[in-house]
């Protein structure tokens, strides 16, 4: 051997209780993977979350939405105190729709955030097969964007997503809709929309998106199609939904786009509150738990690390009195707490991974999932390992600061 | 005449626990270089005391005390250990070796803190004075595995290892039959013989005592001249 003094006796320390010293690293070595099979797991939950939410929600939407309030509108124009005389009054039809849907939509192409762009035409509508009636939502969308958007074609139980394109007269409905209607494939099915257009469709489709209030009261039309039963233009858009390539960032498009476009423009953290709430909670939980788990190691390590140093007082005043100072005793005691915790770090990411890849493999068939959701962050380990030093060496230094004042006299008098 | 080695002037002590009660009572003496020196006196007369005083692990106490010419007293833990290190060899009154390490590593620890010579250098260093001491096949023996007498002898090996100026020894030999007593004596006689290097050994071994340059006795604290 090789190293410095200080380093060899604490190596020589460290092995010759190796009980001891197999104890503590167990303790960082459980800390970590719990750590990181806490961040992993949570992650991984809030990714399948995100992935399912985002199955049908996307990351922005841009929409027409409504009126102002027009009940009092005479204080807008005239002077306070002006004695109007209005009877009968009458809000004139308010255009729905997003007027000049293809110049917006060649503005959002300029924007780097953003990493996908659909139209559609969504309307509420009455579901009618013979005596049953289901109201629900008709979405008209671009078969290819939809698709690109929301992985759609996944969806589909039955039926061939693309075919919704070549198929004016086919329509696909969710798979609770279907069963609430008794509805197959080839069936007819009879759409009223709220202006009294009824107009009879045949099923060529059946799809599954796990979230209920989808799968029992939404269909798909092409977007051609859902215009010409609605009469309106090849430029008729009711939203714009936009996905962007790192989701997190849809509150900083908001930011950008909204003063150009004037219509109201939503992130999904805006709609769904508590999917960021959920999730952040979540964080907060594994972070919690796995902190208090190295707390209790960085304890049993503090605990350890000062029976060995009132074992070894006389020794460490006969270093004393041979000429070590203080400080070399600090370094000797605290490079132990230190390669306590780099073993426990480099087996407890160990560790960590394979409790997390056992999880990962635990069957779980809920929501369209087939085990436990897993991340496999990097950052995760690396954070654990971090904390973990830094709680053996915090865990170290105290006591290796009470070894260091020994005061060598008063122990060898005896 | 050769020049001073130790210089103590007017050491005193007090313990305060129990009760206050003074061990050190206007000490001043000094030594000369390649002085061979015995401190004798009663048991309870501050042998020990005085030792630790000399040997500046002890820092509370009154007077001034200056060995090789540096003046020691005041100076802080730290600058003391760092010359312990180089200038002072110690033999505990109770043989003090750290249990988990080998023989041979008890003796070079204190070198290879100095890190004046190579790692090789002090192991052929540490080897010779072990032989010397009769210990060469104990050398690679865990330290706790040895008897009384022999881990006293590795002691006093590692005492020389770093050829101090002043070896202090509180009762070298106290645990060591009359042969072993005889060797440990004759090797301190070498030692003080080539002249750089000066011994101060408590004893209550009147022979030993007999056979140093002087002999320094203590009395209640008091030094008797
Ligand atoms: N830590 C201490 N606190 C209080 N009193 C002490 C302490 N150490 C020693 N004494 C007292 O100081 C006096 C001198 O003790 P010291 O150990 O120096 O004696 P000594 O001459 O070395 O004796 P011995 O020959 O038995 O080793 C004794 O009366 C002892 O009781
Ligand atoms: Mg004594």
């Amino acid at each position: 051997m090789k190293l410095p003094i200080n380093y060899q006796i604490a190596a020589t320390y460290l092995t010759s209780k190796v009980k001891q010293t197999i104890v503590a690293v167990l303790g960082v070595t459980f800390g970590i993977s719990m750590y990181v099979f806490m961040n992993s797991f949570m992650s991984g939950v809030n990714e399948a979350q995100n992935r399912l939410a985002f199955s049908t929600l996307a990351h922005v939407r841009i929409y027409n939405d409504r009126p102002m309030d027009r009940s009092d509108i005479v204080s807008h124009v005239f002077p306070a105190g002006t004695i109007a005389n209005i009877r009968n009054s009458k809000v004139i039809k308010y255009t729905d729709g997003i007027k000049n849907s293809q110049e917006i939509i060649r503005y959002l192409k300029t924007q780097p955030l953003v990493s996908a762009i659909t139209p559609e035409v969504n309307i509420s509508v009455f579901f009618k097969n013979v005596g049953n009636k289901v109201n629900g939502t008709l979405s008209g969308v671009d078969v290819a964007g939809e698709d690109r958007l929301f992985k759609t074609a996944e969806f589909m139980v039955q039926g061939s997503w693309k075919e919704l394109a070549y198929r004016p007269d086919g329509i696909f409905v969710g798979i609770e809709l279907a069963r609430s209607l008794s509805l197959k494939i080839n069936d007819n099915l009879n759409i009223l929309t709220a202006d009294g257009v009824s107009h009879t469709y045949k099923v060529i489709g059946i799809f599954r998106t796990n979230l209920s209030s989808v799968d029992k009261a939404k269909a798909y039309l092409s977007i051609a199609a859902t215009r010409q039963l609605l009469a309106e233009n090849q430029d008729y858009v009711t939203d714009i939904q936009i996905n962007l390539a790192d989701f997190k960032k849809a509150n900083q498009l908001v930011n950008i786009i909204s003063p150009v476009i004037p219509y109201k423009v939503e992130s999904w953290s805006m709609a769904n509150a508590q999917l960021e709430a959920g999730s952040n909670l979540r964080d907060v939980i594994a972070v919690a738990v796995s902190l208090t788990i190295l707390i209790v190691a960085g304890f049993g390590i503090y605990n350890i690390m000062n029976m060995t140093i009132n074992e070894k007082i006389r020794e460490i005043a006969i270093l004393k009195a041979m000429g070590f100072a203080g400080k070399d005793i600090r370094k000797i005691f605290l490079t132990m707490g230190t390669v306590i915790g780099l073993i426990g770090g480099f087996v407890g990411m160990g560790l960590g991974f394979l409790v997390s890849d056992a999880v990962n493999h635990v069957p779980f068939n809920v929501a369209g999932l087939a085990t436990l959701p897993m991340s496999y962050d990097p950052e995760d380990y690396m954070l654990a390992f971090s904390f973990g030093l830094i709680t053996t060496f915090v865990a170290g230094y105290f006591p290796s600061r009470k070894a260091a004042k020994i005061d060598p006299v008063n122990i060898i008098r005896g | 005449m050769k020049d001073s080695i130790l210089s103590a002037s007017n050491l005193v002590k007090y313990f305060h626990e129990p009760e206050t009660f003074q061990v050190l009572k206007d000490i001043s003496f000094e030594v000369k270089r390649g002085e061979f020196l015995a401190l004798v006196g009663k048991s309870g007369s501050g042998k020990s005391t005085l030792l630790y005083v000399l040997s500046t692990m002890d820092t509370d106490y009154e007077g001034k005390l200056a060995i090789n010419g540096n003046p020691l007293t005041g100076k802080s833990q730290n600058e003391l250990a760092a010359f312990r290190n180089q200038h002072i060899g110690f033999v505990f009154q109770f043989h003090y070796l750290l249990p988990e390490f080998t023989v041979l590593e008890n003796v070079m620890i204190p070198a290879l803190k100095m890190r004046r010579l190579s790692r090789e250098e002090i192991e052929t260093k540490a080897y010779g004075h072990l032989s010397t001491l009769g210990l060469q096949d104990q050398a690679l023996k865990l330290a706790s595995k040895l008897s009384g007498g022999q881990q006293q002898r590795v002691a006093i090996a590692r005492a020389l290892i770093n050829d101090p100026s002043i070896i202090m020894g509180d009762e070298p030999t106290g645990n060591l039959d009359s042969k072993n007593s005889q060797l440990v004596f004759d090797i301190f006689r070498d030692i003080v013989a080539a002249g750089h290097q000066t011994i101060i050994a408590v004893t209550h071994d009147e022979d030993f005592a007999a056979n140093c340059d002087r002999v320094l006795e203590l009395s209640d604290g008091h030094l008797l001249k």
